[in-house]
């Protein structure tokens, strides 16, 4: 590389970074409670991603999306599940189908492939250095990788709204100018997706008495 | 003393006398202060030279099993530990002349040889302690060189060239290089590496010889008198070449003499010794602070350690971060 | 005209919220009235749509393409609402009326979220309203307390709501690939994606273009994010069952063709018909061959309908405007039989208590109406004359041999019969066989019941339903085929 990247980019690809690896952090997180709270510390650094984007580039929608934000994944969120663990006082050990340093190299294998993907793409974004485009999908595929190789309700939600951190971050690199409403569209759509699950999380602890996922296999074929 | 100009070999020669010398001065800090902090009034900081001094008088004992492997292990060991600075700038900013002979894959080379060579000693001598350490030793070492390649590839990538004199020039010359996030990720990645072959928590204790955590302490057990003396000496000088290199290279190059100066010389020495002093301190403190992995877990923290090398060279072709 | 878009919007809504709390023969009764003016007023709109668009605000707007999804989603709304008063017998216990509520105020909002998908105007809306239908339909498939129905539920909406995200992706990407012409900050509406288009990069519009086929593929059922789709369709209340395979892997078919819209514009028709062409062939072989082995009714038609979709895709992938109308047609035909066929399924569930192939046997002498009706839909979904299915698969393959792709129509055509097969088996086994008071039902295991219908209302919804298929097939309106022409070249389609 010829020319040095800045230290805004620098910052900005770090808590890219960190968004990363907190998603790889949640592969071997052992209690469900503890995924949880890496959610919400991963929530918390989006948001801190996304002040540091609107006080250095001057966009002052992101400081109402980082507040909206803020309050609706780092606070709602988590203790809405935090809720249903508690109320379900079942399982509170999640569960993996492969070992710990398995599912990383695994993960890590997949999470190459989504930087190399979108590296070829040569994107070119004034807001957020080319490297946070790809950690975002790298993000998106670990998050699917930790839905697969995880057996039970909670993990699997919590997967699933990491994944959505990914978009957070990709959106922060290409899309920081897309219009205020279409961010608080997509938050209030996290918040009705986040009831949905809790409703049919609680339907199906209710039913069976536990958390788990392992006895889906009622329908095949 | 500004007449005095050093010698390039010269400069070389201090460089091998400094690790030789000042290694066991900072594993005797680490020690005092791990003391300190579990409320102990701690070894003397002098104790490894007066423990190696004592072993040099000792009679050597060798079991019937063995055969010369047993002997020259410690041997060969201490010799790599002799070669491997003069490769990394340890005292100095500017390449020194033997420094060309091998580049950073060679000083890894060298140091993965001489814990091979204690290894095969250790194993070779029949007890069934240091064949427990030696197999255990050579497991995770397998497993941590996967890290150390890729942390020299992210060195190798963000410098375009293998020698660690070039990176800490880019590190010394903008500050801004220091937040770039393959250089951090490099960096931790290498602190883990440097945990895990140092020995220290939570990969392995160095307070007690419990059977079922040690990993580099069983492979000595059979050793005694001078190779001992040999052996203790080269794994302190190890620690602190590992040390260096992650102050050089990664953390905090400056202080080095930029010339050939007596006093920028002694200058580097002092400074050299102090940081390796602070990072000593870091340890201690981090050993005071956690608890010990079991063993089938430290297969968890170093893919971990390899997970962020890998990561930092990722980051790093894909965004030139 | 924007007054009719408006009420189209508003009057589900307003439905659903009654229902909440009136009683149930009145829910009954507002549901189907409501039903049937939602399709009213798509009629009414139709003419002009194939003139022009119609806008209301800048949020709203009808073109021939989105016309065609609403006047399939309205049709089941009032067919599907006719069906339910039939199929579910208003209770009288506080728990059935618990049920009877939530299941109409859910039934009505969902038809209202399938209404606003081709309603409203840009990427990121229709995203949001493609997301409102899964939120709600996961709730209904959930609505039924059994263990498949809970199981059933989470797997659909862990998926689905999977490939939203991905979708997501995909609509920040299409987004990015606009800046470049529109500057940082824009409204993705589909008139301004469209007039830029041409200028968009194409890599980028590729990756999106991709990224929207997995997505929004995960909701229409495409291999290999299909999964989810036999356990939904078989373990929802029926009357969602014939929704969700009829309207909701509609919608989600026209997402996609939203994005293939733009993306034929950026980087020419090669590219984006070869990954329909993929995906397509891939469902239609993995549907095909799956129906040969089903023992579930319900399950049996869900694969139908992910055959269904395989069809569509590769439709599109032969890019002849015959072939596009055959495709649009195809969607409004479907709909109409496979709302029948799951119609007369709910009827036969409901005679005779079970879903399994093996326990029902002789049910055209046991529904002498549902029966054959039900025969049939199943015929009309294997593309049997005179019904609509023949005719738009008919166009489907003229439309593949005019382009060349003779070996992809040949291999269509093989996986067709191969579908048919497995159906006809169904049909067969359950509907033309014998009825077991002559055969000892303790050797069969068939399940013995009286001869007699369950419910005229459900006739009446199965016999529309029908009519509308022999309409389609026979003579479809000449309005309805300049309506699939425009939307066809809309579609950037060659002649």
């Amino acid at each position: 590389m010829s020319s040095l990247p800045t230290t805004y980019d620098g910052v900005a690809a770090g808590l890219s970074l960190l968004v990363l690896l907190t998603e790889f952090a949640m592969l071997r997180a052992p209690l469900l409670r503890s995924q949880v709270r890496l959610y919400a510390f991963q929530s918390l650094v989006v948001t801190g991603l996304a002040l540091y984007v609107a006080a250095s580039k001057h966009v002052d929608e992101l400081y109402v999306l980082a507040a909206l934000s803020l309050l609706l994944k780092v606070v709602v969120v988590p203790s809405l599940i935090l809720r249903l663990l508690r109320d379900a006082d079942t399982d509170l050990a999640g569960s993996s189908v492969v070992g710990t340093a398995s599912a990383i190299l695994i993960a890590l294998v997949v999470a190459a492939f989504g930087f190399f993907a979108v590296g070829s793409l040569h994107v070119n974004s004034s807001s957020l250095p080319t490297s946070s485009l790809a950690i975002a999908c790298a993000i998106v595929l670990v998050a699917f990788v930790l839905i697969i190789l995880r057996s039970d309700v909670v993990s699997q939600a919590i997967g699933f709204f990491s994944l959505e951190n990914g978009v957070s971050v990709a959106s922060l690199v290409v899309a920081s100018g897309l219009p205020l409403i279409v961010d608080i569209a997509f938050l209030f759509d996290l918040l009705v997706a986040v009831v949905v699950f809790g409703v049919i999380m609680r339907v199906h602890h209710a039913r069976n008495a536990t958390l788990s996922t392992s006895d889906f296999d009622r329908l095949k074929g | 003393m500004d007449l005095l100009v050093v010698s390039p070999y010269g400069v070389q020669a201090i460089q091998v006398l400094t690790v030789l010398l000042g290694a066991p001065l900072v594993s005797g800090f680490i020690s005092h202060v791990e003391g300190r902090l579990q409320g102990r009034r701690g070894p003397r900081i002098l104790q490894p030279y007066y423990d190696i001094i004592k072993l040099f008088s000792k009679e050597t004992l060798v079991t019937n099993d063995s055969s010369w492997v047993f002997l020259a292990g410690p041997i060969v060991a201490f010799s790599c530990f002799l070669t491997v600075p003069l490769l990394i700038p340890v005292l100095t900013t500017f390449p020194l002349p033997l420094g060309f002979s091998g580049d950073i894959l060679g000083g890894g080379f060298l140091l993965a040889l001489a814990g091979f060579s204690v290894a095969l000693s250790g194993a070779e001598s029949g007890g069934p302690y240091a064949q427990l350490g030696a197999s255990r030793a050579m497991t995770f070492g397998a497993l941590i060189e996967p890290t150390i390649l890729f942390v020299i590839f992210a060195v190798a990538l963000i410098t375009h060239t293998d020698l660690p004199y070039a990176l800490s020039a880019t590190i010394r010359s903008s500050t801004s290089q220091m937040v770039r996030p393959s250089h951090v990720l490099a960096a931790v990645a290498f602190f883990l590496v440097v945990l895990v072959d140092t020995g220290r928590v939570p990969v392995e204790t160095h307070s007690g010889t419990l059977e079922f955590g040690m990993i580099d302490e069983a492979r000595t057990l059979e050793h005694s008198g001078p190779l001992l003396a040999l052996l203790k000496w080269g794994s302190t000088m190890k620690q602190l070449i590992l040390y260096t290199i992650l102050i050089n290279v990664f953390l905090a190059p400056w202080g080095l003499a930029s010339t050939g100066k007596l006093s920028s010389v002694v200058l580097a020495v002092g400074a050299l010794l102090v940081k390796a002093m602070v990072v000593g301190l870091v340890f201690a403190v981090i050993d005071n602070m956690f608890s010990k992995l079991r063993l089938f877990k430290i297969t968890e923290f170093i893919a971990s350690a390899f997970l962020l090398a890998v990561l930092s060279v990722l980051v790093f072709y894909v965004g030139g971060g | 005209m924007s007054v009719l878009v408006v009420a189209l919007v508003f009057l589900p809504v307003a439905t659903a919220l009654a229902t909440w709390f009136a009683p149930a023969r009145l829910s009954q009764n507002l549901s189907i009235v409501v039903g049937v003016a939602s399709f009213a007023m798509a009629l009414a709109l139709l003419p002009r749509a194939s003139h022009s668009t119609v806008t209301a605000g800048g949020l709203l707007r009808i073109d021939a393409l989105s016309m065609v999804f609403l006047l399939a989603v309205t049709f089941l709304y009032a067919t599907t609402a006719v069906f339910a008063k039939g199929y579910l017998a208003p209770g009288a216990t506080a728990n059935e009326r618990l049920y009877g509520r939530r299941f109409y105020a859910g039934l009505n909002l969902f038809c209202w979220s399938l209404i606003m998908v081709p309603l409203v105007n840009g990427l990121a809306l229709m995203w949001v309203a493609v997301e409102i239908t899964t939120v709600i339909s996961a709730l209904l498939v959930a609505i039924d307390d059994t263990d498949g129905a809970s199981e059933a539920a989470w797997k659909y909406v862990l998926l689905a709501s999977l490939g939203l995200g991905i979708a997501l992706f995909a609509t920040i990407m299409m987004y990015y690939a606009g800046t470049a012409v529109f500057g940082a900050s824009y409204s993705l509406s589909f008139s301004t994606l469209l007039s830029g288009a041409v200028h968009f990069h194409p890599d980028i519009v590729r990756f999106s273009f991709v990224l929207a086929v997995l997505g929004y593929g995960t909701k229409m059922g495409l291999f290999p994010v299909h999964t989810w789709l036999p356990d939904a369709h078989s373990e929802a209340p029926t009357p969602v069952s014939a929704l969700l395979s009829g309207a909701l892997l509609a919608v989600s078919f026209y997402a996609i063709l939203r994005f293939f819209q733009i993306a034929v514009r950026t980087l020419g028709p090669t590219f984006p018909r070869d990954v329909l062409l993929v995906f397509g062939v891939a469902t239609l072989l993995l549907a095909a061959l799956y129906l040969l082995s089903q023992r579930d009714m319900k399950r049996l038609l869900a694969y139908s309908s992910v055959e269904h979709m395989g069809i569509l895709a590769i439709g599109m992938s032969f890019g002849a405007s015959i072939a596009v109308v055959g495709v649009l047609l195809q969607v409004l035909a479907h709909a109409a039989a496979k709302g029948t066929a799951f119609y007369g399924v709910g009827s036969v569930v409901r005679k005779f208590g079970t879903k399994d192939m093996s326990k029902i046997r002789g049910g055209v002498s046991a529904l002498p109406w549902s029966g054959p009706m039900l025969v049939l839909a199943v015929l009309a979904l294997s593309a049997m004359p005179p019904f609509g299915i023949f005719r738009s698969e008919f166009y489907i393959v003229e439309g593949g041999l005019s382009e060349l792709h003779d070996v992809i129509v040949a291999i269509f055509v093989m996986l067709v019969i191969i579908s048919f097969f497995g159906l006809s088996w169904f049909t067969t086994e359950t509907m033309l066989s014998e009825a077991p008071v002559t055969v000892s039902p303790q050797v069969s295991g068939a399940v013995v019941v009286t001869r007699g219908e369950v419910s005229y209302w459900i006739v009446a919804a199965m016999a529309i339903g029908l009519v509308a298929l022999v309409i389609l097939g026979v003579h479809p309106p000449s309005s309805l085929m300049h309506l699939l022409d425009r939307a066809a070249a809309e579609l950037g389609s060659v002649r």
